[in-house]
């Protein structure tokens, strides 16, 4: 018996050192400082990271379309009354999504997922053979690309933001707020310095990118990543923010020449509004897009811009968030020919790709409808569309607008032409004589276009930084007014910063 | 104050006044101080002879309690009178009974969780994550319960529920099976439970065999749950109400241009909205509920066993829900030597749970909002439909639950050794079809599976010296180790290929017959694969301790104890793993030193405990320090996997940023408290003053916005609960053919804010306020001085209207208190508010009994407590609760019954951006003190009667109830229980019905 007590006794013992060990798991749920940035699998999972983040602010309460296109008052909320608060530019109401939008913290997760990503990956080329040069040059250019893209996308909303370009892990000071020009002009500067390391294409055999990249062909790739097209496009919109029109033009001018090295093009009216079209998963027309593909079951039934434009008949919604009033339809789209949209003479839709149910009480805009799997099943609201910041048709434009304010009429009309002659029946023709109003009918141009892709209030911004005509809308850029405010929660926080003036 | 000083005088009376006119003379009943005796198990000594066998064992275990419980302040129930309530779960046989156990009963849905708060709640609750970490923890049978992990509510973006069953697993606990509750709050008996134990601990025991008597036993009742009484409206109703705001703010009736006012309600002659509300008749409705439970008693002096079988049934009165509970248990005790003892106990349990089919939480479940622009209808037969579309589906919750132990026990003269292998596993299952007809042409499936595990090894050595007669000494030395696992699987899938294919079935075939890989292995079949989701998670939670332990008691007079601890937890950083933590209790016999020949007064002990206790971390994270996840979500759609398909590892900004040398937190405790027993042991009072400092807990302060994060987790939250628990019982009258036991229990407890991390002073998060010096359960709220009726009312200071939050006031705007004058009304114009737990909360038991006939009431009480009354704020604030595709515009079938008093509140523009019916504002704050009878059984004792007619049965007891019989309160909402952690009432609790039963007990 004494035995077993021994026995049991040695088990203890044993038993106990195991107990100390047991003490030192590691979480099954998060990764630790020391097990991270080791391997080329943990720098992939860093790069997409600032991918993931980025997709994740813009998409955030639909923020990429509420800031572009419902701030600018054109759409109207029949129920929503955050939207309705948003469309009258009462951006102090109390609703959870104003005061969401109006917090700029998921944009510094960009950031800080840039800054820790730069400052660690180093260690990964350390420690793992398998990553190369070559893709971490890459990798890095892009962290440098999308955090620069961060700044430019916050200062448009926010005019003078804390400018960090460093993870100060452990340290976080508060910063207070830099001026937009400075931080403007370090954005610019650092996309060129990423552009010059961003290969045109990925996995295609690229000089700068020649591998297969991260063991994924191109087509994986292809509207999904930054590529030198992307830096440019952006560079162009870059600029035209700070109305350096000549640099637009330059900028544009590399992507009109060079889009055809990352597989982009122009898309056709039917494939912008196909459901299973342009903005169906990731393709290379995509110049800057996030996707969420249904085969990665990415798709969501918010952050998408479905979820605030689409209703009956699209999809089982009695009523739209936001809709144009079929007036403000008529308006916009005034050429006959337009396959986008445009009525018959008995005020029936001749083409009604950008808009459905014309004559019932909410015209639905359905320009964006991927439903699933790119279908027309109205039962449920599962939207995969992509989210583009920029593509082709917008840099020819922005190109065109930049040629008019350089006083170019010409080049611009045909820059202008280029776009306008791919949305009309074929065969149509466009005359344009001296007198007209080039810029306006490019700004027009625009708002057809691009409706829906977050563009239209920074469009509105620029066209009346031109064109000082309209007082109101002056006012507002002159008192600041065409930014949002500062969220409350954020001012508490940090001491350092001070609310926009026209929202104090 | 004025109820407890009310209650006070009252008692003082009656003992004061009656107890001495009873205790003269007369002959004191036998056996009447079972109940009620605090720290004297004398009863049970009784008929045990000294002899080798098991009883010694228990002999020994009641003497070494009697000087333990001169140390703590532990209250011990029998639970004879605890089983006459017809309750489910444990909770809810606990509550009321027991001073400074708070307990929380949002629903009276059978089977949900509810919470326990012992001497207040250890940290502020702002999530159910803190109320998860608050629990106190329960020991069966020396088995130390695990409970739910939080960490599911990672992937919700609503924590309604917990995904999974969702079942509250103390409802595993047969009551007929307990012997004895023993309620541990203070450091002198809790500290050997260590930082399992910090927030208090609720011993169970069972019933063990004795080795005596060969018994079965069988305790069983039935009965019915009333349904509620409820007026209902309808959408003429409604829209009347509404209609009122349109009179005052609009001139067409549109308040603007592009408004939709709802068809349901605008359509008059629509009888599915504007004719007969009679849903109720589908909704409440009387249900069953019985328990049966059968024990058997076997065996002899050294081998003895009890096995018990029971199943329990308790059915909601709304909604159809109900939870059906069937357990098992058996307890074996071996003596194969004279010196070793092998006892060994297994209690399982399965819970079917029928779940609530309230719209929001199906939604939340889904993750899906359907077009919400006609809610249910208030009409039968149209309520009907949609219950029968429901029924084409299932949603089954099942939870298995098994607790046990094995344990040695050898004895060598004064020397004793110990080791106990303890293991506390339960595993819940949640399987859902939601059929194409309840979601707009969409089915869902959904599978849950998931476990909670606890693995413990035990070994404990002891040794008793006793010196000269007058010093004794107990040495202890113990050691323990705790493997705890969480972990679950979870997937869910839209569109079915038809209602018939109720489960995601998936690719069963790793290769094809051709013998290649399958590519389509584990794929779903019969939902599309782009649309299911899966997650699984684990988290392991490992606990090593070891203590040491000195007795000593000095002929009986003092008493002291002293404990040392380490404990090294897995959730700790490495370079804090270790926990080292003292407990000392000093306990002074009066009665045996200065008052031995005082015959008023039979006992007198005063004791004292201090000690620190550790409090480890829920998550494994914080042991991570800086670390990597995979969460990039956003709004609405939490679970993002990646980017373009690829996994992603980012900081994890939404949780928060967690630094190196997070410290252990730990609770600095003091109790000091007395027992008395007076009057020949009829009157016992036991009060006990604690204070408890609760040190170094983690807050996630907002701040680092500018690199991303949400928050920054910090340590250095203090806190401190300090109060009184007041147990007083009195055997009133006590005459051989009448007696009446009357016994009060409560607690005061207030909380305070002691620090903040980094030195702060306050901190705002979310809706709530933290502010150094405050209480931590205090509303943060604006203070509501009525309306403005005109825009020349808003004052006007500088040219500057009065401005909410940069909005410019107007006429239909609240009237808000502009607390500090700076013409602005914002978070600074907020004050902290009345209390969400109970200042003072407690129960008060009579019984009385007259021959064999007894009659036991139960009052129960909560006092200086106050609730947000959420649901009427929505019903006014219906401009923002109209239509939308969310969960605001979410409306229930209770939307259409009459709750509360409408012509209360102001009529505000419910259209202004100001949201006028906010409810951080104290126009919607109310008062939630009630008393309510929670119990009144009558029963009759067949023992004499059987006795004299010289059948061979011990016990017969037969008894009628009456539970919930009524509330007495100054809320206009529901049940004021029936409030989240929070104090928030959102109308989402069930009632808790008032349920009448028949029952017995029996011993043969």
């Amino acid at each position: 018996m004494m035995k077993k007590i021994l026995y049991s006794f040695l088990l203890a013992v044993i038993a106990l050192s195991g107990c100390n060990k047991a003490l030192e798991t590691d979480s099954t749920r998060v990764v630790g400082e020391k097990n991270m940035w080791n391997t080329v699998e943990d720098a992939r999972a860093g790069i997409m990271g600032v991918y993931a983040l980025t997709r994740s602010a813009l998409s955030d309460n639909n923020g990429h379309w509420i800031y572009g296109d419902v701030r600018t008052g054109e759409f109207t909320s029949p129920k929503r009354q955050d939207l309705k608060a948003i469309i009258s530019n009462n951006l102090n109401a109390s609703y959870p999504v104003v005061e969401s939008l109006s917090d700029w913290t998921r944009f510094y997760a960009i950031v800080n997922g840039a800054n820790v990503f730069l400052e660690n990956v180093a260690h990964v080329k350390a420690t793992d053979k398998r990553y190369s040069d070559n893709n971490m040059t890459v990798d890095i250019a892009q962290a440098r690309f999308l955090r620069a893209f961060a700044y430019f996308y916050m200062v448009r909303i926010w005019g003078d933001v804390p400018f960090i370009i460093s993870s100060n892990e452990g340290v976080f000071e508060n910063k207070p707020r830099e001026s937009q020009a400075k931080i403007l002009a370090w954005v610019e500067s650092e996309i060129l310095r990423a552009a010059a390391d961003l290969p045109y294409i990925y996995s295609g055999g690229d000089i700068q990118q020649p591998s297969n990249y991260y063991n994924e062909d191109r087509t994986r790739w292809g509207g999904a990543l930054a590529t030198k097209v992307t830096a440019y496009a952006v560079l162009a919109h870059v600029a035209a923010w700070t109305a350096d029109y000549s640099n637009v033009a330059k900028y544009a001018k590399f992507v009109e020449d060079n889009y055809g090295k990352s597989g982009g093009g122009f898309t056709s009216s039917q494939d912008l509004s196909n459901s299973n079209g342009f903005f169906y998963n990731k393709n290379f027309r995509q110049m800057f897009g996030f996707n969420s593909d249904y085969g990665h079951i990415d798709g969501s039934s918010t952050g998408h811009i479905e979820e605030l434009t689409l209703a009956e008949p699209i999809t089982t919604k009695a009523i739209p968030d936001i809709y144009l009033p079929k007036d403000s339809i008529l308006k916009y789209f005034n050429w006959p020919n337009d396959e986008r949209f445009a009525v018959d003479t008995l005020g029936q839709s001749k083409y009604d790709r950008y808009f459905t149910n014309l004559n019932g009480k909410y015209p639905i805009f359905s320009k964006i409808k991927v439903i699933q799997g790119g279908t027309t099943d109205p039962n449920f609201r599962y939207f995969t569309s992509a989210l583009i910041f920029t593509r082709l048709e917008d840099i020819v434009l922005l190109r065109a607008e930049a040629l008019s304010v350089l006083g170019d009429q010409e080049g611009a009309a045909n820059e202008l032409l280029n776009v306008l002659l791919r949305r009309t029946v074929a065969g149509s023709s466009f005359s344009f004589n001296l007198n007209d109003d080039i810029l306006k009918m490019i700004f027009e141009e625009r708002h057809r276009e691009l409706m829906g892709e977050g563009q239209r209030w920074y469009d509105l911004i620029r066209y009346n930084k031109i064109r000082q005509n309209d007082a109101k809308f002056m006012n507002l850029i002159n008192s600041g007014g065409i930014y949002w405010p500062i969220s409350r929660k954020l001012l508490l926080q940090n001491n350092l910063l001070t609310q926009n003036p026209y929202w104090r | 104050m004025r109820y407890l000083w009310a209650c006070l005088v009252f008692f003082a009376a009656f003992t004061l006044n009656v107890l001495p006119i009873f205790a003269a003379g007369k002959k004191l009943h036998k056996g009447l101080t079972i109940n009620y005796l605090i720290f004297q198990d004398t009863t049970k000594i009784k008929f045990v002879p000294l002899k080798d066998s098991l009883r010694k064992d228990s002999l020994k275990q009641i003497s070494q309690k009697t000087v333990y419980n001169k140390l703590s302040g532990g209250v011990q129930k029998d639970t004879k009178d605890l089983s006459l309530f017809p309750a489910i779960s444990l909770q809810q046989n606990l509550k009321g009974n027991f001073a400074g156990l708070y307990v929380q009963e949002p629903s009276g849905e059978p089977g949900t969780i509810q919470n326990m708060f012992l001497r207040g709640a250890p940290m502020p609750l702002l999530s159910k994550k803190d109320v998860y970490a608050s629990q106190p923890l329960v020991v069966l049978d020396g088995v130390p319960l695990i409970g739910e992990h939080p960490f599911a509510f990672d992937i919700q973006q609503y924590d309604f529920n917990r995904i999974g069953p969702a079942t509250n697993l103390l409802t595993g606990i047969d009551m007929n099976n307990i012997a004895s509750i023993e309620v541990l709050s203070d450091p002198a008996s809790t500290a050997v439970y260590g930082p399992r134990g910090v927030n208090g601990v609720i011993l169970l025991k069972t019933k063990a065999p004795d080795g005596v008597s060969r018994s079965i036993s069988f305790n069983s009742y039935i009965g019915m749950a009333q349904k509620p009484v409820v007026n209902t409206i309808n959408g003429k109703y409604e829209n009347e109400f509404r209609q009122r705001f349109y009179d005052i703010y609009t001139t067409n009736g549109r308040y603007s241009d592009d408004e939709a006012y709802p068809v349901y309600l605008s359509d008059s002659l629509n009888n599915v909205y504007s004719g007969k509300s009679n849903w109720t008749d589908l909704y409440y409705k009387n249900a069953l509920v019985y328990g049966i439970n059968l024990g058997l008693t076997g065996g002899s002096d050294r081998a003895n066993f009890r096995f018990s079988l029971g199943n329990t049934k308790s059915s909601g009165v709304a909604d159809d829900t109900g939870l059906d509970r069937y357990s098992a248990m058996f307890n074996i005790n071996m003596k194969p030597v004279k010196w070793l003892l092998f006892s060994a106990m297994i209690n399982g349990n399965r819970l079917n749970r029928d779940r609530n089919r309230t719209l929001r939480d199906r939604f939340a479940q889904i993750n899906y909002f359907p077009d919400l622009s006609a809610p249910l209808a208030p009409n039968k037969d149209y309520y009907a439909s949609y219950l029968n579309s429901y029924s084409k589906g299932f949603d089954d919750n099942k939870t298995n639950s098994i607790q046990g132990f094995a344990k040695l026990v050898a004895t060598f003269g004064k020397f004793n050794i110990s080791s106990s292998f303890n293991v506390d596993y339960n595993e819940g299952y949640r399987d859902i079809f939601y059929a194409r007809t309840l979601l707009q042409g969409n089915s869902y499936a959904s599978n849950y599976y998931g476990f909670n595990q606890r693995l413990m090894m035990e070994n404990k050595a002891s040794y008793d010296l006793k010196l000269k007669e007058v010093h004794d000494f107990h040495f202890e030395l113990g050691q323990s180790m705790i493997w705890d696992i969480y972990k679950y699987n979870y997937a869910y899938a839209y569109k079915g290929a038809n209602d018939y294919i109720k489960i995601n079935l998936l690719d069963s075939k790793p290769k094809n017959d051709d013998g290649s890989d399958n590519p389509n292995y584990l794929v779903p079949t019969a939902f599309p694969r782009e649309l299911t989701y899966r997650f699984l998670d684990k988290t392991a939670d490992n606990l090593l301790s070891f203590y040491g332990k000195v007795n000593y008691s000095y002929n009986d007079k003092y008493f002291l104890s002293g404990i040392l601890r380490a404990d090294g937890s897995s959730n700790a950083q490495p370079t804090k793993r270790w926990f080292y933590s003292p407990t000392v209790s000093a306990a002074w016999n009066i009665k045996n030193e200065l008052l031995k020949d005082e015959k008023f007064i039979d006992d007198l002990v005063l004791r004292a405990s201090a000690g620190r206790m550790g409090r480890a971390f829920t998550f494994d994270n914080y042991a991570q320090g800086p670390q990597y996840s995979a969460s990039v979500g956003y709004t609405g759609n939490l679970t993002v996997p990646g980017y373009n398909a690829i996994g992603v590892l980012t900081r994890p900004y939404s949780f928060g940023w967690v630094g190196y040398g997070v410290p252990w937190s730990y609770s600095d405790q003091l109790n000091i408290g007395a027992d008395v027993a007076m009057l020949k042991n009829r009157l016992h009072v036991a009060v006990d003053f604690y204070t408890k400092a609760e040190k170094n807990q983690l807050l996630g302060i907002p701040s680092y916005a500018e690199y991303g994060y949400k928050q920054s987790i910090e340590s250095g939250l203090d806190m401190s609960n300090t109060g009184v628990d007041l147990t007083i019982s009195a055997l009133v009258i006590a005459k051989s053919k009448f007696s009446w036991n009357s016994s009060l229990n409560l607690n005061h407890n207030s909380n305070k804010l002691t620090a903040l991390p980094r030195g702060l002073n306050e901190i705002i998060i979310g809706n709530r306020f933290l502010k150094v010096g405050e209480p931590v359960d205090q509303y943060w709220l604006l203070e509501n001085e009525g309306i403005y009726t005109a825009n020349s009312q808003v004052p006007v200071v500088n040219g500057q209207p009065l401005k909410y939050n940069g909005t410019p006031l107007k006429a239909g705007d609240p009237k808000w208190k502009d607390q500090n004058g700076d013409n602005i009304i914002d978070e600074r114009d907020k004050v902290l508010k009345g209390h969400s737990l109970p200042v003072l909360a407690g129960g008060f038991d009579n019984s009385f009994r007259y021959g064999s006939w007894t009659l036991n009431t139960n009052l129960y009480f909560n006092l200086g407590r106050k609730i947000i009354n959420e649901e009427m704020a929505n019903r006014f604030d219906f401009v923002n609760h109209e239509g939308n595709t969310d969960v605001s515009s979410v409306k229930e079938i209770t939307f259409w019954e009459k709750r509360g008093d409408y012509s209360k509140y102001p009529l505000y523009n419910p259209w202004s951006t100001v949201i006028p019916y906010r409810t951080d504002q104290d126009l919607f704050l109310e008062n939630g003190s009630f008393l309510k009878l929670r119990s009144v059984s009558v029963g009759y004792d067949f023992g004499n009667f059987l006795k004299r007619k010289n059948i061979k049965v011990n016990k017969i007891y037969v008894y009628g109830s009456v539970n919930n019989v009524f509330v007495i309160t100054k809320y206009t909402g529901q049940d004021p229980e029936l409030v989240g952690y929070d104090g928030i009432d959102t109308g989402y609790g069930q009632p808790i019905p008032r349920t009448y039963t028949l029952g017995v007990k029996m011993e043969l």
